[in-house]
């Protein structure tokens, strides 16, 4: 007998299950608060003309989310380009070296950079010491800080989809430009950069997004004053009961993801950034 | 902390959609697995089906162990029943979530008197058996309907001695002095507390604070906001006076006391206008252990019991009898003691449980 439906998504039902009742059906359930709760209407979403405040908390998110992607990408890339022309044990050596550094826990990696960069840390006191500084250099529990941990720990994220955007790259073009008599500069800004940009793309959406949800760096290295959209939403679901202003940004987010992803998809085929089939 | 409770939500769900029959056992089975929770999620389980048991919701770490010997000991030995613990962190919209899903796992939540008058007033908790609990046997105005204060913590500062040889500061009015005393200070970031200690400096008087002028507290507070840093736990208050970032610090008092014994007394604790924070019991509304959670909430209240808190985690007995049973040499770390107790601040929980949303949020509003 002959399926009306092609039989692999028979294969794949249960996973769409799974993902409806897990995923689908809590998202639905935050946005129906949005509108809800605490009354029936778009009075949270209302907030975002009428609160400084809200403005303020999610100008603040995307700010440093940008900032902390730029970053993150320009390094990833360096170090991404460094792996992918080390020859056999060193590249397994730096990659093994990024992974490690990909799973160190966000808490240790963050008391870290207290112990490090704080006000009596070892680089303040060891410039102190030296007689290159007289008062500490406000490192951590700023936003400076808060940049710091946070790229520290996306570049991981930034290097990977760059490194095998590079893997990917025939190795005869660079070759055949040289050989054409392009210089050295213009063989990468015109040749090797433009063939990585999936890479890039993807490595900046997935550095920006996860970027957005970040809470416990800002919460700590940020000492309070640099309030993210994340950690007010978390207040607000704990501490306030204001479950329809967090509903609403929560939202906010998720919308603001789509449309940078449909943004994107208007520049390019995004299967191809996320690694699928190449046409 | 955060992941943990990312793996728990995760596995609430898995579960919930077990129950729907949205999800296979197998599957269920493997989430537990993937999150390493199995025994965990099959002992919150047993903790739904089973009565005999009193699950109590607190922040782990020490005080697990502290509630365990000084309360649990003693109520198992009373009735046969063990104490079990959830160390999650009841919060508000934690308890609120968990009795509107229908699931409550636990039967008492060490939380704050102003939870009791929050979350009474909209129906997530059950009302306290004053025949069973001994209003008597705590502070005046701290036995309500739905909550009851078991022990007292408070916002306290401790400063550097080191930083101020020549007079220390001894008031919340020298703790907004930038000019007179120099250096970075810490507040809790959450406003509790540091609304208080904003109003007192300002001069309003310790017992007049309530209903909180907050518009007059954010001005003092952002007056010295760029040499404040905020904290949001109790570690990183802890941290950030002994590692230096502050020369002055608020911190939770009852964590003043090994500090000072840590640092062999560089960090000196300042109990003058010490705002003392009702810490309280309250029972989700349907709680799995049902009545029996009634003596548990009796015997934390004995004698015993609340000099044990004191002694394992700092926290301030509030029974009168407790109280007059106290050590001289743990007096000063006691809030309740004859010398300390005209010195500090009775919070108002009635006034909080009403205004939490409206102070929190216009003290964010202004550290951030």
């Amino acid at each position: 007998m002959r399926l009306p439906v092609n039989s692999g998504w028979l294969l794949v039902l249960p996973f769409l299950l799974l993902v409806g009742g897990l995923f689908l059906g809590p998202i639905l359930n935050v946005l129906w608060i949005s509108v809800t709760d605490p009354a029936l209407g778009l009075e949270n979403y209302a907030q975002l003309g009428s609160s400084d405040t809200l403005r303020r908390i999610l100008w603040t998110t995307l700010r440093v989310c940008l900032i902390c992607t730029a970053f993150s990408v320009v390094l990833g890339y360096w170090i991404a380009y460094a792996m992918v022309h080390a020859k056999g044990p060193a590249q397994s050596r730096m990659l093994g070296l990024l992974l490690v550094s990909f799973w160190i826990s966000v808490l240790v990696r963050t008391f870290s950079w207290l112990m490090l960069l704080g006000r009596n840390g070892v680089v303040n006191s060891g410039l102190e010491s030296l007689g290159i500084i007289s008062a500490p250099i406000p490192f951590m529990r700023n936003e400076l800080g808060v940049l710091i941990g946070m790229v520290h720990y996306m570049v991981p994220y930034a290097v990977l989809p760059i490194f095998a955007a590079m893997q990917s790259i025939d190795g005869r073009v660079v070759q055949a430009s040289r050989s054409l008599g392009g210089s050295g500069a213009q063989t990468f800004w015109r040749i090797y950069l433009p063939l990585t940009k999936p890479g890039l793309v993807a490595a900046s959406l997935l550095v920006f997004i996860i970027n957005l949800g970040f809470y416990v760096i800002p919460a700590v290295l940020g000492g309070g004053k640099v309030l993210m959209v994340a950690e007010y939403i978390s207040v607000q679901v704990l501490v306030t009961l204001q479950w329809g202003t967090a509903a609403m940004l929560a939202a906010i987010l998720l919308f603001g993801v789509l449309a940078l992803m449909f943004l994107m998809s208007r520049f390019m085929k995004l299967s191809t950034v996320f690694g699928g089939a190449r046409t | 902390m955060h992941d943990k409770n990312f793996m728990r939500e995760t596995l609430l769900q898995g579960a919930q959609a077990f129950q729907a029959g949205k999800m296979e056992r197998r599957s269920f089975l493997a989430l537990c697995g993937m999150a390493g929770f199995a025994s965990a999620s099959v002992l919150a389980g047993r903790a739904e089906a089973a009565a005999a048991e009193i699950v109590m919701w607190n922040w782990g770490g020490q005080s697990e162990e502290c509630h365990q010997s000084a309360i649990g000991a003693a109520f198992t030995k009373d009735t046969g029943i063990p104490l079990k613990f959830d160390t999650s962190g009841p919060l508000q919209g934690k308890i609120k979530e968990m009795v509107d899903s229908g699931h409550v796992t636990a039967d008492v939540c060490d939380a704050d008197l102003f939870d009791a008058v929050a979350l009474g007033k909209t129906g997530h908790l059950e009302a306290l058996d004053y025949s069973v609990i001994d209003k008597t046997k705590t502070v005046d105005g701290y036995a309500l309907e739905f909550g009851i204060s078991i022990i007292l913590y408070g916002y306290a500062f401790m400063y550097d001695t080191q930083a101020y040889p020549d007079g220390p500061p001894t008031s919340w009015a020298d703790f907004f002095d930038t000019a007179k005393f120099p250096g970075t200070r810490s507040l809790y970031k959450w406003a509790n507390g540091s609304l208080e200690a904003a109003l007192m400096a300002d001069g309003v008087e310790k017992d007049k604070l309530y209903p909180l002028d907050i518009d007059r507290a954010i001005k003092k507070i952002t007056a010295i906001k760029a040499d404040t840093i905020y904290w949001g736990s109790g570690s990183e208050a802890h941290d950030m006076i002994v590692n230096g970032e502050v020369t002055m610090g608020m911190v939770w008092q009852n964590r003043g006391r090994s500090i000072e014994t840590d640092t062999n007394g560089r960090f000196k604790l300042v109990m003058n206008q010490a705002l003392a924070m009702p810490g309280a019991y309250i029972v989700p509304k349907g709680n799995p252990g049902g009545a029996d959670v009634m003596k548990f909430i009796a015997t934390a209240q004995s004698v015993p019991a609340q000099l044990d808190l004191f002694a394992c985690l700092g926290m301030t007995p509030t029974n009168p009898e407790a109280i007059a049973q106290m050590a001289e040499v743990d007096q000063p770390y006691s809030i309740t003691s004859a010398a300390n107790m005209p010195l500090v601040a009775l919070n108002d929980p009635t006034w909080w449980g009403e205004n939490t949303d409206a102070a929190v949020n216009a003290f964010l509003a202004a550290i951030s």
